[in-house]
């Protein structure tokens, strides 16, 4: 494992990797740093760009953006208050209240510093993780796939914020996209409702740029204003002693191993994201702290907490999509469809048919972090001018390209009107409270569902199989359990809230 | 009593799901896969059916009036759907760079209407610009082939 690993590192340093992951983790950066612009988006627009390259050149690429954008967002949480990204929001809590205080650079320090270590130690766990876990995935069968997708499903549509029933819906929505075109196991042409480009199938990409870009573009569009031509009214240094930032994140060595557990663990499950990653890290590192009292009036633990667990994060989502085909989030997802560009089946047998891109993505994830913190120390204050671009003339160029995106997957218009009818759509999901990634993970997951189905039942047609078998059996409980776990967690926050209102009125 | 937001949407992927539902019926069975193309898809439908008939049920039965939805500008965002949607169909027309790049003046020129002639030139060069960037990084460099216009054959 080392040796592939020595020799991934050695590869990925040559001029023709470096520098599409240079530019991707700038990319990322900038795209992180940005408010209203996620690294999904960003990620989105980066891969249009990725076509034309082999597949370790556009996954260096895309690694880059997702390390570079999950650091890019406490730019602008510390020294505007305004985070760049989701999984930034935790940071400025403390960052910012840090920064006003005079000290700027140590709050976006500590941040860049606790998103490298962070980062690190998600690639410890995603390199020596996701072989074994691939060995295990090994041995399923038809049944145990079936019922891991299954699983991971119900998770999604449990753990999203919104009620359970509309995640629930908006899974089986994602794998009603599926079964239009063309069933996956014999071809047969099926419900194409006469529309012509949908004989085939529709494409994961379009379906998913489509829906994200626009919720996203849209959901700005609809509030005119922007906060961020806000200017920094305070010390205007970054200047700041580097070993004393690293030794105030390593001189708390529990705290930090346990922040990045909680990313990596967020990470692995699929569709949560570094912003629950973040959040839930602050909340811990607030509870095990002796002094909780002191948490947002700008200390280094909360910053850390928060940057240290979502950069770990980006470690736990790749081994989800490295082991088991299951993408941990939008970004992973579009990383997922990059792969099927070039023709390569990510899941149990993609380290060991793909030795060479398995460990590239390993070296690129752990070089993209010194990358990260060399960008950020050259530019974090021209950031600070790049993110005051105006939103008017940026998000018709990002739409331009999600429509290159979509059209370049196979030179075929079909896929451009896809990206614009699953647009309106996500973007109608969103006004009426449907969570996207239960929908996106339904898109993803339905031909793998139905084949497996399909598999299992003519290998043997008893359906108490699934049942009884023991693996397949524990995930389909595992998965009752969730959907179990998730109506209490909505019953209680519910009456948390009518309590709330009650005493209010 | 009157349905909310959710009963509406649970009314539209009910009707959408029975609709298709029905579809299935006429599927031709396969003689290699005895359960045939259409048993996926009437299970899938089937459990959508159910679902959205549930969320139908629970909005009729809520006692609780919605909270209302913030005020946002509805207006803007239909604008910028139809816009959008002409850059789609312009484009085997007339062409990936003639239509992008009046695309690009046309949502900057919408998103932030220009005052004067100097924020009319601001427009007409960031689209231009942006337009000849994109088809020349991904036709020159990345070797991705942009449409074409039937009419314009540019």
């Amino acid at each position: 494992m080392y040796e592939l690993l020595g020799e991934a590192v050695a590869n990925i340093v040559q001029l023709k990797y470096l520098v599409p992951l240079f530019l991707g983790t700038l990319a990322g950066v900038i795209g992180g740093a940005l408010p209203g612009v996620t690294i999904t988006m960003t990620i989105i627009v980066v891969l249009p760009f990725t076509f034309g390259l082999d597949p370790l050149q556009g996954l260096a690429a895309m690694t880059g953006v997702y390390v570079g954008g999950s650091a890019g967002g406490l730019v602008t949480a510390v020294l505007l208050g305004i985070p760049g990204t989701p999984s930034a929001i935790a940071t400025t809590f403390d960052g910012h209240p840090m920064a006003k205080k005079g000290e700027p650079g140590r709050a976006l320090w500590l941040g860049i510093w606790a998103s490298f270590f962070g980062g690190l130690l998600g690639a410890i766990f995603l390199i020596g993780a996701t072989g074994p876990l691939a060995s295990i995935a090994l041995e399923f069968g038809p049944w145990e796939f079936f019922s891991l997708f299954v699983l991971a499903l119900s998770m999604v549509a449990g753990l999203v914020e919104a009620s359970l029933l509309k995640g629930l819906i908006a899974g089986a929505l994602g794998l009603i996209v599926t079964v239009l075109g063309a069933d996956p196991v014999m071809g047969q042409e099926r419900l194409t409702l006469g529309i012509p480009f949908i004989k085939g199938g529709i494409d994961f990409l379009p379906v998913l740029i489509g829906v994200f870009a626009f919720a996203q573009v849209m959901g700005e569009i609809e509030r005119p204003g922007s906060e961020v031509a806000k200017s920094l009214g305070y010390a205007k240094s970054l200047a700041v002693s580097h070993a004393k930032v690293v030794w105030e994140i390593l001189s708390r060595p529990f705290q930090l191993l346990w922040v990045a557990f909680i990313g990596l663990l967020i990470g692995v499950l699929p569709a949560i994201g570094g912003s629950a990653a973040s959040m839930m890290a602050y909340d811990q590192a607030k509870k095990f702290s002796r002094r909780p009292e002191r948490f947002g009036s700008g200390i280094p633990e909360g910053i850390i907490a928060s940057e240290a667990s979502n950069n770990a994060n980006v470690g736990g989502s790749l081994v989800t999509i490295m082991a088991f085909g299951i993408p941990g989030d939008a970004v992973t997802a579009v990383m997922l469809g990059a792969l099927t560009i070039h023709g390569i089946q990510s899941g149990p047998l993609f380290i060991s048919q793909h030795p060479k891109i398995a460990y590239g993505i390993f070296a690129a994830y752990l070089l993209a972090h010194p990358l990260m913190v060399l960008i950020l120390a050259v530019g974090a204050r021209w950031m600070l001018r790049i993110v005051s671009v105006p939103k008017a003339a940026l998000f018709p160029i990002v739409l331009v390209l999600c429509v290159v995106g979509a059209y370049a997957l196979n030179n075929t218009m079909g896929n451009v009107y896809v990206l614009l009818a699953f647009g309106v759509l996500g973007y109608l999901m969103v006004k009426f409270g449907f969570p996207l990634a239960p929908f996106i993970l339904g898109v993803i997951l339905g031909d793998q569902i139905e084949i497996n189905l399909v598999r299992s039942i003519m290998t043997d047609a008893n359906l108490w199989l699934f049942v009884t078998r023991p693996i397949s059996g524990l995930l389909l409980a595992a998965s009752v359990v969730s959907l179990v776990a998730a109506m209490w967690q909505h019953r209680r926050t519910q009456k948390k809230i009518d309590a709330a209102v009650e005493a209010d009125f | 009593m009157k349905l909310s937001r959710d009963g509406w949407a649970g009314l539209a992927v009910l009707a959408a799901s029975l609709v298709l539902f029905a579809l299935t019926l006429g599927l031709k069975p396969s003689p290699l896969v005895p359960i045939g193309p259409g048993f996926y898809p009437r299970l899938v439908l089937g459990l959508a059916a159910v679902l959205a008939a549930a969320l139908v049920i629970l909005d009729f039965l809520k006692t609780k009036k919605p909270e209302p939805l913030p005020r946002v500008n509805y207006a803007a965002v239909v604008l910028h759907f139809a816009v959008f949607a002409a850059y789609v169909v312009a484009l085997p027309w007339v062409g990936f760079r003639i239509a992008t790049v009046v695309y690009i003046a046309a949502a900057n020129a919408l998103l932030e209407p220009p005052k004067n002639a100097r924020g009319w030139l601001r427009v007409a060069l960031l689209a231009l610009i942006a337009g000849a960037v994109v088809y020349f990084a991904f036709e020159h460099y990345l070797t991705v082939l942009l449409p074409r216009g039937r009419w314009t054959d540019f």
